[in-house]
């Protein structure tokens, strides 16, 4: 699939088309960022900020969807289907969460039909980032600002025009009428894409770090590590990899909704028994879990560590507690 | 000397002298937009302590993880003491439990920008501390801008505060950051925890979402100190301080009482007067 070129004001044209046929998601500026909104005008479009606030996982995995619905009869009726979704402006790192969402959710043996139904009918259009912000470290998961996985198209800023790199045949499809890609087009993307890496600093011995929480589940660290923790769900609630939910029943007279929701295992309550015990109840003992699903659990569970690099948890955190930090300590102490 | 070398030099001795177990103070975080608390246990750590800017959390949010301790230092602003004020009145907390190094304050910046909250701050300085870190600092004329957005909003008809408080609710994720990092609530379990039975739903629904905001924000009422914390903890940046101001600005003008400033007033809610309004009772 050959590279191809898109003016801006082309590039404007086709959001604009693809609103009048199809539901478009962009970041739109907030008051102080951006975030995800349905669009009605491609001038709605921000990409000023490298990350929006919430992460791109509700494209797959909305924080509060609704499973089905039923009244006192029975008749359980089950919610509209998604119907075809654009997702404009998506961060590569974002990217990569949805494809691990994606993965976790409908791989292997897994078919969860609520993300499947999501996953195609969303066409991804992603644009590299050119300026990181000091929370950013996707290099140093496997990642990159000008990385493809998990995108149907790949724009790079060029300055006047974007370099457009299909990555599926959706993406194919809707670049294909644009003119090939020239070679200095070309040469100007990679040495972008060097620039930038060059400023994305921090590196992470994954492997290292693998095999020190292999056994480290009894290790003194997590208690020292989690003491400043104020225990909220931010890091989790704003990772684009975290997929833990909650089911809940909501009857509104007579009439009741089964809504799945995000969860935390930041939550005291999340480990809770139906008898009373929670294994979990420690504030170190659920930092550990977070820390641990990350860069172990999931590496077991479908073959991959699930941080991305956006740096939403560090960015955000309200005690300061920064991820990268926080594996260089468990590294350090072991 | 600077106030970090003061602050080190202070909580060694303390330290030291064995007259408190840990300082309560904050640490730079490489990386972080914030700094993060530090728990001093001893002179290399008391070494790291620093108070500035970019100190956002209300530090009283860890006092009373140190309950069991004999005595704790804490580095206190003018919105930490007020809080400890609060702990203390609602017996949380024994006020010879607390060594309180005072510290003036002259706002909160996240990424450069003053939190609102400090904008309209009127107590900069600790209200109640064993001794003070430097001089107090002049409290700032207020921002009229934030008054002024607020009498804006109350001319607005009902209709449309609600569709601009919805708006900015409608959003929350329910991280709950808003009420860890808020030091006055600290209830085992709150009531949006609470499965039996279960109180406010779990949904991001609007409703289950406001139910939650307008009940958080009245728990406040007579409690919130407008430190501003859980504003500036929303990584939705949602305007919770708007519920926070409304609710402090009406205990102001119906029992003229603030809170947190004076340990010898019990909070408005807690106490009876034969003069409070009793419009409520028709």
């Amino acid at each position: 699939m050959n590279p191809r070129i898109i003016t801006k004001d082309e590039l404007n044209r086709l959001i604009d088309q693809l609103i009048n046929t199809t539901k478009v998601y962009a970041p739109v500026r907030d008051k102080t960022g951006a975030r995800w909104a349905k669009i009605s005008s491609s001038t709605e479009v921000y990409l000023e900020e490298v990350n929006t606030r919430d992460p791109a996982k509700g494209f797959f995995f909305p924080r509060c969807e609704l499973l089905l619905k039923f009244d006192q009869q029975g008749c359980p009726v089950e919610p509209e289907p998604p119907g075809a979704t654009v997702v404009f402006g998506i961060r590569p790192c974002d990217a990569r969460g949805l494809e691990f969402i994606k993965k976790f959710y409908t791989g292997q043996d897994r078919n969860d039909p609520y993300v499947r139904a999501r996953v195609e009918q969303t066409v991804l259009i992603g644009v590299a980032c050119s300026q990181p912000a000091p929370t950013c470290f996707c290099l140093a998961v496997g990642g990159s600002p000008h990385s493809q996985t998990g995108l149907d198209l790949l724009l790079i800023d060029l300055g006047n025009a974007y370099l457009a790199q299909p990555v599926s045949e959706k993406g194919e499809e809707l670049s294909r009428t644009y003119p090939e890609a020239d070679e200095r087009s070309l040469k100007l993307a990679s040495e972008l894409r060097e620039k930038v890496e060059a400023e994305i600093r921090t590196r992470i011995d994954t492997e290292r770090l693998l095999a020190i929480l292999k056994d480290g589940f009894n290790s003194a660290v997590w208690a020292e590590l989690s003491k400043r923790c104020v225990n909220c769900g931010i890091c989790t609630l704003l990772c684009p990899t975290c997929h833990c939910f909650d089911i809940t029943d909501e009857s509104v007279r007579g009439k009741v909704a089964r809504y799945r929701v995000w969860d935390s295992c930041q939550f005291p309550f999340y480990s809770r028994h139906a008898s009373g015990h929670n294994p979990r109840f420690s504030p170190s003992s659920r930092f550990r879990n977070r820390v641990m699903d990350k860069f172990y659990y999931t590496v077991e569970q479908v073959g991959e560590i699930s941080c991305v690099g956006c740096g939403r948890c560090s960015a955000n955190c309200p005690a300061g507690i920064n991820i990268c930090q926080t594996v260089q300590e468990i590294m350090e102490t072991k | 000397m600077n106030p970090d070398d003061l602050l080190r030099s202070r909580a060694k001795e303390l330290l030291n002298s064995k007259q408190v177990r840990v300082v309560l103070g904050w640490t730079a975080s490489p990386g972080s937009p914030v700094s993060t608390p530090l728990f001093a246990r001893t002179e290399e750590d008391a070494d790291r302590l620093k108070v500035d800017e970019t100190c956002s959390l209300n530090l009283a949010n860890y006092l009373l993880r140190f309950k069991d301790e004999e005595r704790v230092a804490i580095v206190a602003r003018g919105c930490e003491s007020r809080s400890i004020v609060v702990l203390i009145q609602e017996n949380q907390l024994r006020r010879e439990q607390v060594y309180i190094l005072g510290k003036g304050c002259t706002g909160v910046f996240v990424q450069g920008v003053k939190s609102p909250s400090c904008a309209q701050c009127r107590y900069p300085n600790p209200v109640i501390y064993d001794e003070m870190l430097g001089d107090p600092v002049e409290p700032a004329e207020p921002d009229p801008a934030l008054t002024q957005a607020d009498a804006e909003f109350d001319r607005l008809s009902q209709n449309e505060r609600w569709e601009i408080v919805s708006a900015d609710i409608s959003r929350c994720i329910r991280c709950y950051a808003c009420r860890q990092v808020c030091p006055n609530c600290y209830c085992p379990v709150c009531f949006v925890d609470a499965s039996n039975p279960q109180l406010v739903g779990k949904t991001h629904n609007l409703s289950d979402n406001m139910l939650f905001h307008i009940i958080r924000a009245l728990h406040m009422a007579g409690r919130c100190v407008e430190c501003g914390a859980c504003h500036r903890a929303c990584p939705m940046g949602i305007d919770l301080m708007r519920f926070n101001r409304r609710v402090c600005r009406i205990v102001q003008e119906k029992f003229n009482a603030v809170s947190g400033v004076d340990l010898n007033y019990p909070p408005a809610l807690t106490r009876f007067a034969p003069d409070d309004p009793q419009e409520f009772i028709k």
